[in-house]
């Protein structure tokens, strides 16, 4: 039966969208400004745009941003999950070590953790590249998929799996049809955050990336002191654009795949 | 066993993405300069043309401050050839043995250099260094709300800007502003003029609009500030966006600073970084780099090539007179640490 | 039992070489003294934390706890509703809400921070269109504010508040309020009495993910506090950067770690708490 929420809800929910995306917005609008300030509207262009075509460095920083994303987010959340699904079946003491472990990565300050794995892939003699730097995004996204789909788990009960092996289900089956589409929500709310994570990652990349494993952010900010080009406001608009058609895609892909099944559309 | 298997499975699968992911960006063939320096600090013709000259290639990577290239160099994170650290940064290198020496041999261009220029105190006879580009501290203020005659430090204390001061976000420069107002040297070690100059810039902070070092210029092109401490170089580029900004060394006198080239120790490609170097002091690529720029070119034989407009900038091509009030920043030493408290101090308002 | 320890197994190789070590050598370095020159050097020395104790560093402290605690509560406030509306939608709706919350979290921190500086600067977008209007004559000062801070802190840890809420609230069972309304309740009495404690985990989780992030974050206060403020975060950068005290960078490191984790861990004890009892309640 489906609930009808408050109205106040709705309205707030728009509200806080529309906050959300004002900034947004700003930066879309400002792409096509026919200056390289941004200040004041001095007509519209595609200048940017074209521009970014075909300027190297911002481009390979992205495909560096992306692959790390991809990467370490695939790994963080496989980890991740493990580390959380197994924490149930340890006992009280394992219990809260494990978690204080697991918390830690995200607690500590991006300059430490970024530091430290230097010295650490120093000492190892490990050459900086883009290997140091997926090492070290998948350390800490690891840590947000634990946090959320520990949570998941929190809130589910183990009924239904001891229902499922009394009924003479095999550990893997009973992983399959009934532990997973339960925490699947979770796993992906925690990869989505690891793969923000990763994007965003500034301090703990500068100080483990080596010559041309320059991501994104590291590109932006040192971009900073000469004013950031337009260029990347038209990336990132791209990046938007990109992302709304993929999910787009996943989304018809997926009602396909479905069919008549009544079962609840995936959250993602 | 079945467990173990998958166990065995997702890390050897974690490692292996790992190790893919990582092949990607394989090694080119051509011999490869790595370059670490602030962002937009070459004129990319420039470096493309010494791609095609020499038959190499050249990545370009940033940071955007000395501090952060001082710590990834120091815990070993090398695979640079060329780094641009200022002036009390090469002292600091040198003396943490993480300079190599350079081969003046291989850069016959370095008489081309200003000989105001060559041979600085913090790196006698330029064993490790030469020098990039250099600038003053002085300040900036826009003519259309600033009316009267800026000539001293003093007058950012003026209450009539209350609110519109910009400061830079760098404890040694701010508080050596403050040292050299109150007639002292920029890098005091003695307590007592530290406290004084401290206590002084206290009594400012209430009119402080915002610390900025990055994005001053921004703030003064879009006048959130009418006044602040900024480098010359940082002024020519905020009066060409803003023509009401004017600038100013004060009388008492300002902090001069310079970028300069350097080796990391250990580095792959040291005779082609030196090729670099001596390529960018030939007088007509220097002449290209630093138009496009906008920096001050400290090459005297590049003089003749660049256009009037830029030989006329004051902002970039500072007056003898101007030049002779300027002081470069010292270590401090053990100070450091007071130095350090009392700008905590500061930023935390407390 | 042994099962659960053989698949952690490589989280925790993973955690013990990239994690564990690493501190390590930060623990070690917090010990240790620095010389002249700014060099770590093998001396034990509790200086490094001998230091924090003073009113300077103890007054930061404080400070960035008021800040990310406020950050947290109103980022919890502004969020949850959106959670559930999000959560009680079609299924159409939810897989959209979640989206577009996320997508604008993928542009880069520093980008979305420099847009609301042209909404709130002096002649940004906000103060033109308020005079423009008439409704005010001179521009307000929005940014350089601890105003601007708090916007800034909210904004960005908004979809870590949502997300979990969602998970959490997502896989409530519904039939729960349907039955307390068939027995009477009011939608508000049975919000509290239900929905909320189920929805505690997650509350939780989005508490710590946000507070722990604000906590570690300079750049907002930077940017759009005009850097007038100092969090211990700025404090721990600037001693392994400018001031090159790396032994008491690390020991506020070491410090700060340790506090959080407290919090946190006692943040956990209290939700494990209520979940045993809300799952003994449905039994």
């Amino acid at each position: 039966m489906k609930r009808k929420s408050h109205p106040l809800l709705g309205i707030h929910s728009v509200l806080m969208m529309i906050f959300i995306y004002v900034p947004i917005l700003l930066i879309i609008i400002y792409s096509f400004n026919n200056t390289r300030l941004s200040g004041d509207w001095e007509g519209f262009t595609f200048d940017w745009y074209a521009s970014l075509m075909t300027d190297d460095h911002v481009l390979e920083a992205l495909m560096n941003s992306l692959t790390v994303g991809i990467v370490s987010t695939i790994v963080a959340t496989l980890l991740g999950t493990v580390g959380a699904l197994s924490l149930r079946g340890l006992g009280r003491r394992w219990k809260g070590s494990m978690n204080g472990l697991m918390y830690l990565p995200v607690i500590i300050p991006d300059i430490i953790m970024g530091l430290s794995l230097l010295v650490l892939f120093n000492q190892m003699h490990v050459p900086l590249g883009k290997a140091t730097v997926i090492i070290a995004h998948i350390t800490f996204s690891m840590s947000y998929v634990y946090v959320v789909v520990t949570a998941r788990l929190a809130g589910m009960g183990k009924q239904l799996e001891e229902a499922a092996s009394d009924l003479g289900a095999t550990p893997w089956q009973t992983f399959r049809h009934v532990t997973w589409p339960q925490i699947f929500p979770g796993v992906i709310s925690g990869a989505l955050i690891a793969f923000t994570m990763s994007l965003d990652d500034f301090m703990v990349s500068f100080f483990v990336a080596g010559p041309s494993s320059t991501t994104l952010p590291i590109y932006i900010y040192g971009q900073v002191k000469r004013g950031i080009s337009p260029e990347i406001n038209a990336l990132c608009t791209l990046l938007i654009v990109v992302s709304v058609v993929l999910i787009l895609l996943a989304q018809f892909f997926l009602n396909r795949g479905k069919g008549q099944k009544k079962h609840k559309m995936l959250p993602i | 066993m079945k467990r173990k298997g998958i166990a065995g499975l997702v890390l050897a699968g974690a490692l292996a993405l790992v190790s893919v992911a990582s092949l990607g960006g394989c090694s080119s063939s051509k011999e490869t300069l790595h370059i670490y320096s602030w962002a937009d600090n070459f004129d990319e013709q420039v470096l493309k043309d010494f791609e095609s000259k020499f038959n190499v290639k050249v990545t370009y990577d940033n940071y955007a401050n000395n501090e952060d290239l001082l710590a990834k160099i120091k815990a070993g994170g090398g695979g640079y050839d060329l780094i641009q650290p200022s002036d009390y940064m090469v002292r600091t290198m040198i003396e943490n043995n993480l300079l190599e020496p350079l081969d003046k041999n291989n850069i016959p261009n370095f008489e081309n250099i200003q000989e105001s220029l060559k041979n600085p105190d913090f790196d006698p006879d330029n064993k490790y260094s030469i020098v990039y580009t250099s600038g003053v501290t002085g300040i900036a203020y826009n003519k259309k709300y600033v009316k009267d005659t800026i000539d001293s430090w003093e007058d950012l204390w003026d209450p009539k800007y209350k609110g519109k001061v910009l400061l830079l976000d760098d404890n040694r420069e701010v508080i050596g502003m403050a040292l050299k107002k109150q007639g002292h040297s920029n890098s005091s070690q003695d307590e007592g003029e530290i406290k004084s100059a401290v206590d002084d810039l206290k009594k400012l902070l209430p009119s402080v609009l915002a610390f900025d070092t990055d994005t001053i210029k921004q703030k003064m092109i879009q006048e959130e500030g009418w006044i602040g401490t900024v480098w010359s170089g940082d002024a020519a580029f905020i009066a060409k966006d803003n023509p009401d900004v004017e600038y100013v060394v004060p009388k008492e006198g300002g902090t001069i600073f310079s970028d300069n080239y350097a080796i990391p120790k250990g580095a792959e490609h040291k005779e082609l970084a030196e090729k670099f170097i001596n390529y960018m002091l030939d007088p007509q690529v220097s002449a290209k780099n630093y138009e496009s720029i906008g920096y001050s070119d400290p090459n005297a034989k590049a003089m003749e090539f660049h256009s009037e407009e830029y030989r006329n900038n004051h902002m970039i091509n500072l007056s003898e007179e101007e030049l002779g009030r300027t002081e470069w920043l010292g270590d401090v030493k053990d100070t450091l640490q007071l130095y350090d408290r009392y700008w905590t101090e500061l930023k935390s308002g407390r | 039992m042994r099962r659960s320890k053989l698949l952690i197994t490589p989280v925790l190789l993973w955690l013990a070489l990239f994690l564990l070590v690493p501190m390590v050598i930060v623990v070690v370095m917090s010990l240790m003294s620095r010389d002249t020159l700014g060099n770590v050097v093998f001396h034990f020395s509790l200086n490094g934390y001998k230091t924090f104790f003073d009113s300077l560093y103890l007054g930061i402290y404080w400070d960035t706890l008021v800040l990310s605690v406020v950050t947290t509560v109103v980022c919890l406030l502004v969020s949850y509703p959106l959670a559930y509306f999000i959560a009680n939608a079609s299924p159409r709706v939810q897989t959209w809400g979640l989206v577009l919350i996320t997508i604008p979290f993928w542009i880069n921190f520093l980008i979305r921070t420099y847009a609301w500086v042209l909404l709130l600067r002096t002649q940004g977008v906000v103060n033109t269109l308020l005079i423009h209007f008439g409704w005010i004559q001179e521009p307000l000062q929005m940014l350089y504010t601890k105003g601007a801070v708090l916007l800034g802190m909210v904004y960005n840890f908004i979809p870590f508040m949502v997300l979990p809420i969602y998970v959490a609230l997502e896989q409530m069972d519904k039939r729960l309020l349907d039955a307390a309304s068939d027995l009477g309740a009011t939608r508000w009495k049975a919000f509290r009495h239900i929905t909320l404690p189920q929805s505690k985990s997650g509350i939780m989780t989005g508490c710590v993910l946000v507070y722990v992030s604000t906590t570690g974050m300079f750049v907002v206060t930077d940017i759009l506090g005009g850097a007038k403020s100092t969090m211990i975060s700025n404090i721990i950068q600037q001693q392994y950067l400018g001031a090159r005290n790396w032994p008491f960078g690390s020991a506020l490191s070491v410090i700060f770690v340790i506090t959080s984790l407290i919090l946190i861990l006692l943040f956990n004890r209290a939700m494990q708490s209520r979940a045993d009892r809300a799952k003994e309640g449905r039994a």
